[in-house]
């Protein structure tokens, strides 16, 4: 975790709004940051502050849109002390309120949907928020249980202006149906009392925050409730009353902890932020709103879950080397598919197309009930540069050489799709093996230099293991085993007819050295039916012929 | 006069045209002088489907497009697309392969489960030596794969392509990874073939398609299409289809030395 460094004091500037004018005296606290630079000209703050509020979390983390036609609210506490903590729009307009006992709720709407809060999933919904929110600004901090907040001062000119980001924040926000108030201010308290009194505006000077708690009611504080009843006793509305209070009296009243608040709300004392760390890796968590064997239903929840996937890498500029995608099931085991990539892709599309594949290959052994996506740890992309026109054609685009590969093993499993190279061995059957396709750097792979040394002098590309190539005359066609041929007075057959023996013998007589030594006449021997066989007559056990390729 | 000489300044290496279409459909020469002269554009069509048909695989059908193959290796500065093989009857080898100018590195093989009428392919590590036991099967007449997959896999295939062999022949030809797909199926119908076609012209890739001989009857959207026979120890092509050609024979093409 790392703090941020904290926030520089702000001296007042202007003497009129000194808001404190009862203490002359200035009976400064050892909290109070001394006005050094009283008198000095107005200045921009060096920090802006986003403030993001989502009043109604606790519907939204529970999957529910708050603007939604449905009355339902969100009950917490235990037995018979339970209150409502989130109402839906629908729900609102018919009179429930957060705070309102659950019987009352009842008693106002009989048909009320009530659903109990989950902290947990709050949590995340926020952490996710967060995750989005690094779009604007590296500096992002939670502020729980349901705000974010995110300095943006560095951010303004790409955005457009103060207004122009804060506007776009709640546009993103409610394009993904959550309700969120948001609001700018020089300091982070301050930026959250805007919000919370839902003042969504962008106030980018210290000098206008005092004329701006006029308007700010006491509510906005989100002081404890016995703090608040004294406040009303006290005729305090507005935040700009309370900071007219003697501050000895506040710190008396309240503690000196809430004095603190007013001071870094006007930025006076610094409010330093721990800044949300964000996962490395994916890894979420989407249940389905009913038990389900459709796989049009899980696909649906599958390509919910790679929007958020696709979120978290473009907000890291990042792709992933893999996936692993686990289906729950109410009793059964979970049933896992793991996607391992070539390279590593932010390409969610594609990542649905491989998925896919594999999940239709996949019978389910039970309805499943939550999809749970993780990720390997985000790696950097490397983004490729395209081509010029003309040479389109001609170029390998690494990231195709890939994608085929993986889409061809998503389908037809890993060990279907290979590639050969050579060994350096007399052995027929050991002279090469299966090898994996070179899609890490085809493009280094194939520099022109590097392929003219390879090529030079006419010589077979792919040689770099000496004295593989010493034969004149193998077959293009290798059978994986030797087949045996019948034979008619020591000549072989095929297809029951004798076979023309060609030029030959070629003797390969080695490997006795790990037990598996070969003693071998070659031929190439012509068939009736026109087919070039190369085909061998064993020197030991009995002579027998075999079909070992074919030239094709 | 201008004309010429602006043809003359277009065909300087240094100047690129956006569009293609300057050079007419592309051809890339077969290594046959006698069959280039007998093909529109003196040698094989590129960028789309062609169809071979054989009595049986293995009667030089290879050897025909080694230099091709070898071509595509070399054209372009920057190009190192891979040769796809699909559901080949055998397995390629590799030290022909480099004997052939070929680099194995550059193959890219799918064997789709069922379809390996020659068994399993071989482990990482290699052959396995000890093959001493009975080999199961026999090299038959007209080894194709016939399309034929376990129920269990066929029920869950995807109604666009049916067979694995094509699907995965579209999807090496649209990917633009590869300079050319080879596939062996006897599953294409022409609405497969049709859809190959496409996919090698939108991917910018040689689809060249193996099918038995008895298919030459039928219609086939392919731009080219040969029948293949071997006689005495050479091979004789017949153009059944060009595009912009006429069809004909061409006889003794492919030189053998047994």
């Amino acid at each position: 975790m790392t703090h941020d460094s904290p926030i520089p004091s702000f001296p007042m500037s202007s003497p009129n709004l000194d808001l404190f004018p009862d203490t002359p005296a200035a009976p400064a606290g050892p909290r109070l940051v001394p006005a050094a630079a009283a008198g000095a000209a107005p200045r921009a703050a060096r920090e802006l502050w986003l403030c993001l509020w989502l009043p109604s979390l606790p519907l939204e983390a529970l999957g529910e849109r708050a603007t939604g036609p449905a009355a339902c609210a969100v009950i917490e506490g235990e037995g018979s002390r339970q209150w409502v903590a989130a109402a839906s729009e629908a729900a609102r307009r018919q009179g429930i309120r957060p705070g309102l006992g659950l019987n009352a709720a009842l008693a106002l709407v009989p048909g009320l949907d009530l659903r109990e809060r989950r902290p947990d999933a709050e949590a995340a919904l926020l952490q996710r928020i967060a995750g989005w929110a690094i779009r604007f600004t590296p500096v992002v901090s939670l502020e729980p249980p349901a705000a974010l907040l995110a300095e943006v001062r560095g951010s303004l000119g790409l955005f457009g202006g103060a207004e122009a980001l804060r506007r776009r924040a709640a546009g993103e926000l409610q394009e993904c149906g959550l309700v969120a108030r948001a609001s700018i201010a020089p300091t982070p308290r301050a930026a959250w009392w805007l919000a919370r009194a839902a003042r969504e505006e962008a106030v980018q000077s210290l000098d206008a925050l005092p004329s701006l708690a006029a308007r700010l009611p006491v509510a906005c504080l989100g002081w404890p409730p016995e703090a608040m009843r004294t406040l009303v006793t006290l005729g305090v509305r507005t935040i700009a009353d309370l900071a007219r209070l003697p501050r000895e009296g506040i710190v008396r009243r309240f503690g000196p902890a809430l004095l603190d608040e007013l001071d870094e709300g006007f930025g006076r004392r610094p409010q330093p932020r721990r800044r949300a760390v964000n996962p490395e890796r994916f890894d979420e968590i989407l249940e389905l709103p009913a038990e389900s064997e459709s796989l049009a239903l899980v696909e649906a929840a599958l390509s919910r879950l790679l929007e958020r996937l696709q979120a978290f890498l473009r907000a890291r500029a990042a792709g992933i080397r893999g996936l692993a995608l686990e289906l729950r099931h109410r009793d059964v085991q979970a049933t896992r598919l793991r996607l391992g990539l070539a390279r590593p892709t932010g390409d969610v599309a594609h990542l649905l197309g491989l998925l896919r594949e594999r999940l239709e290959r996949t019978p389910l052994p039970a309805p499943a009930r939550a999809l749970r996506l993780r990720s390997t740890i985000a790696t950097p992309l490397v983004l490729a540069s395209g081509a010029l026109p003309g040479e389109g054609a001609q170029r390998v685009d690494p990231e195709a050489a890939a994608r085929l590969v993986e889409r061809l093993r998503a389908r037809l499993g890993a060990e279907a799709v290979f590639s050969v190279c050579l060994v350096p061995e007399h052995r027929p059957e050991s002279a090469w093996r299966v090898a994996e396709p070179d899609v890490a750097s085809p493009v280094a792979a194939g520099h022109p230099r590097r392929r003219r040394s390879l090529r030079k002098k006419g010589q077979p590309p792919a040689s770099e293991e000496k004295g593989t190539v010493p034969f004149s005359s193998r077959p293009l066609w290798m059978l994986a085993e030797p087949q045996r041929l019948l034979q008619q007075e020591g000549v072989p057959l095929h297809e029951g007819r004798l076979l023309e023996l060609g030029s030959g013998p070629e003797r390969i007589e080695t490997g006795w050295w790990d037990g598996r030594d070969v003693r071998r006449d070659y031929y190439i021997a012509r068939a009736r039916s026109g087919l070039r066989l190369w085909v061998f007559r064993e020197r030991d056990r009995g002579g027998g012929w075999w079909l070992h390729g074919v030239f094709g | 006069m201008s004309s010429q000489r602006l043809d003359e300044l277009l065909r300087h290496p240094s100047v690129w045209c956006a569009a293609g279409t300057r050079n007419g459909p592309k051809t890339l020469p077969t290594g046959f002088g006698r069959l280039d002269e007998r093909l529109p554009g003196g040698g094989w069509p590129l960028d789309t489907l062609i169809e071979l048909l054989l009595p049986a695989p293995g009667v030089g059908e290879l050897e025909l497009l080694v230099p091709a193959m070898r071509a595509f290796g070399h054209a372009g500065s920057g190009s190192r697309r891979w040769i796809a093989w699909l559901a080949p009857p055998y397995l390629p080898y590799a030290p022909a392969l480099a004997n052939a100018g070929l680099d194995p590195g550059r193959m890219l093989v799918v064997r789709p489960r069922g379809l390996s009428p020659q068994g399993t392919v071989p482990s990482s590590r290699g052959l396995r030596p000890g093959w001493r036991g009975s080999p199961r099967r026999g090299l038959r007449r007209g080894l194709y794969p016939q399309g034929t997959v376990p129920s269990s896999q066929s029920s869950s295939q995807s109604v666009e392509s049916p067979d694995p062999t094509l699907w995965a022949m579209e999807q090496a030809l649209r990917s633009r990874a590869c300079a050319a797909a080879l596939g062996w199926s006897d599953a294409a119908e022409t609405t497969a073939l049709r859809r190959l076609k496409l996919a090698a012209e939108e991917g910018g890739s040689l689809g060249i398609l193996f099918r038995p001989a008895q298919r030459a009857r039928e219609p086939s959207p392919a731009a080219l299409r040969l029948l293949l026979e071997p006689r005495d120890g050479a091979l004789d092509v017949t153009i059944l289809k060009c595009r912009g050609g006429t069809p004909g024979r061409v006889e003794g093409v492919v030189r053998g030395e047994p």
